[in-house]
């Protein structure tokens, strides 16, 4: 189950992914599954994070959440 | 003599008050950072304009949170500034370092970092200014070596901070130290992993003086309070009144509650009517004593004016015995995290969502009663209306008629 859902979180953030923006709120991701557990949601995408498929960003005062693909460099 | 390169920063200097230019012109003899850091905020206050672009990289590994990223626009005049990290570091509960650990602190920064501090920031944490990106982990692991760990920065639960309590402090009405101690340690996922909407802060006073202005500054207040009477002791009464203190009118006149009365000998307090605002406990410390039966206040919702404008918080539990583990604090804190995290919209803070959808929606959705120790005078805040479902429609109420 859990593994479906990190499959569709990950091809939700390819999706999401395609224009310019690459950062989301963690709040927007967890409105792309209504129809999920809120809960479930935010754990596998720390398991994603974990897994460094995803990173965090944070302009200090908010964080966002990317695919580590698209994680600027320096 | 040669000409100052930095004659805006140097007004900063000539006031009474010490100046931070002072002490980073004193960082860059050693520190290039520090030298480049002066020479672009002169830049800044030349053309008005910042020079530092936000965010980016957050922590360490396994750490959402702790560090803010911050780089220069303009490295290729300012190459030693071209990253400058900060970094904050959880304070000891209260504030309490031995001057070992501060010079320990004081040694990994010199070390890793440009040497510049900030102790502390609004968040309470240590703040480390200016760092670079290879440097951040080498010197996490330094601090950490030495007992160090990252506080909470970005949609985190950030660093808990508490008032020095108990441990200097004879108004204590809660061991505020332990409190935040222990939610720090419970709190570790939500500080480190940012899952929030936005912020969260949660602060301990240990009594309604409130030092860490925990009602102005946290969406979470806890405040040490006591039930029953202030405690008087007749004999320092009397010493005060020989005193040049005038009781009538420097104690009972700026009683907000005007419950206080002095006849020339004895003080009387009708503590029914004291809001335990401590105004009269400040100015008689020997006489007066808060009441035996101690617990705390809770209030949610204050926040500092970013984005809407400041919000003070607000009563929601007027008396908590505030024991170890802490359970009800804890399930209260977590009921109300999960219901902010539920509705509340991206960097929508606490305070806020409770006004745009109502404290009594709140207060049910967190299962706490109203109570009249939430309304500050008879109806100027009416928190309590029929709710929609209770309301019969005019059709059924013409049934019932019939
Ligand atoms: C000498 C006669 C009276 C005086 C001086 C008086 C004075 C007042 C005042 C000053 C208030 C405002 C309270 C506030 O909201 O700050 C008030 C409210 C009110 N009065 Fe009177 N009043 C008098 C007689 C009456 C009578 C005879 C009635 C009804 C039969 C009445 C019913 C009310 C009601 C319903 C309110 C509103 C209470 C509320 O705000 O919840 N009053 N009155
Ligand atoms: C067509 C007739 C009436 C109209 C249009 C009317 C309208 C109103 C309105 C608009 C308010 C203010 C409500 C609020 O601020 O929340 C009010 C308050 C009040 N009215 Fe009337 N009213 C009428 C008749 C009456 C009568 C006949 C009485 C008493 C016998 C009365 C007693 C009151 C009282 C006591 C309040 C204050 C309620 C409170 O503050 O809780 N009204 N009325
Ligand atoms: S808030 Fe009260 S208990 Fe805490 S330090 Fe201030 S006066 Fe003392
Ligand atoms: S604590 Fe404040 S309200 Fe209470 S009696 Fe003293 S001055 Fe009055």
């Amino acid at each position: 189950m859990s593994d479906d859902l990190k499959a569709r979180i990950t091809a939700a953030f390819k999706d999401k992914s395609k224009g310019d923006k690459k950062m989301f709120y963690i709040r927007d991701v967890v409105k792309w599954f209504p129809g999920d557990d809120r809960h479930a949601v935010q754990n596998t995408v720390q398991e994603l994070l974990n897994e460094d498929i995803l990173k965090y960003w944070s302009s200090g005062s908010s964080t966002y959440v990317m695919l580590a693909e698209f994680f600027p460099k320096e | 003599m040669e000409k100052s390169k930095t004659p805006l920063l140097d007004q900063l200097e000539g006031g009474k008050w010490p100046s931070f230019v002072k002490d980073m012109k004193q960082a860059a003899e050693k520190s290039p950072m520090a030298k480049d850091l002066i020479s672009q905020l002169e830049l800044s206050y030349k053309e008005k304009i910042g020079h530092w672009k936000h965010g980016g990289i957050v922590g360490v590994k396994g750490y959402g949170g702790g560090v803010i990223g911050r780089y220069s626009d303009r490295p290729d005049l300012f190459p030693a500034v071209q990253h400058f990290h900060t970094m904050r570091v959880n304070h000891p509960t209260g504030w309490f370092y031995t001057t070992k650990a501060l010079r320990k602190l004081c040694d990994i920064w010199d070390k890793h970092g440009s040497g510049l501090t900030n102790m502390h920031g609004s968040t309470g944490d240590a703040i480390l200014l200016g760092m670079k990106t290879d440097q951040l982990q080498p010197c996490f692991d330094d601090l950490s070596d030495s007992g160090f760990d990252l506080g909470g920065s970005g949609s985190a639960l950030r660093t808990p901070s508490a008032c020095v309590g108990p441990g200097r402090c004879e108004w204590a009405c809660i061991d505020s130290l332990d409190i935040c101690y222990n939610l720090t340690m419970n709190y570790q996922g939500k500080m480190h992993r940012p899952m929030f909407p936005y912020k969260f802060k949660i602060k301990v006073s240990a009594c309604p003086n409130d030092c860490v202005a925990s009602i102005a500054r946290s969406d979470f207040s806890i405040i040490g309070t006591w039930k029953g009477v202030i405690r008087i002791d007749q004999k320092e009464i009397d010493a005060y009144a020989a005193s040049d203190l005038d009781i009538q009118k420097e104690v009972c006149d700026l009683c907000p509650t005007k419950c206080m009365e002095w006849d020339g000998k004895t003080l009387k307090i009708h503590d029914g009517d004291c809001n335990r605002c401590m105004h009269c406990i400040n100015l008689m410390p020997k006489a007066l004593r808060p009441g035996k039966e101690k617990g705390a206040t809770i209030l949610v919702g204050g926040k500092a004016p970013i984005l809407e404008g400041a919000l003070l918080s607000s009563v929601i539990v007027p008396f908590m015995k505030l024991e170890p583990p802490y359970t009800e604090l804890k399930d209260l804190i977590d009921r109300i995290q999960d219901w902010w995290d539920e509705h509340g919209k991206s960097r929508e803070r606490l305070g806020e969502l409770i006004k745009r959808l109502g404290m009594r929606v709140f207060l049910r959705a967190v299962g706490l009663p109203a109570v009249p120790q939430m309304v500050k005078a008879p109806r100027s805040n009416p928190y309590v209306f029929f709710w929609p479902e209770d309301i019969k429609k005019p059709d059924e109420i013409a049934k019932e008629v019939k």
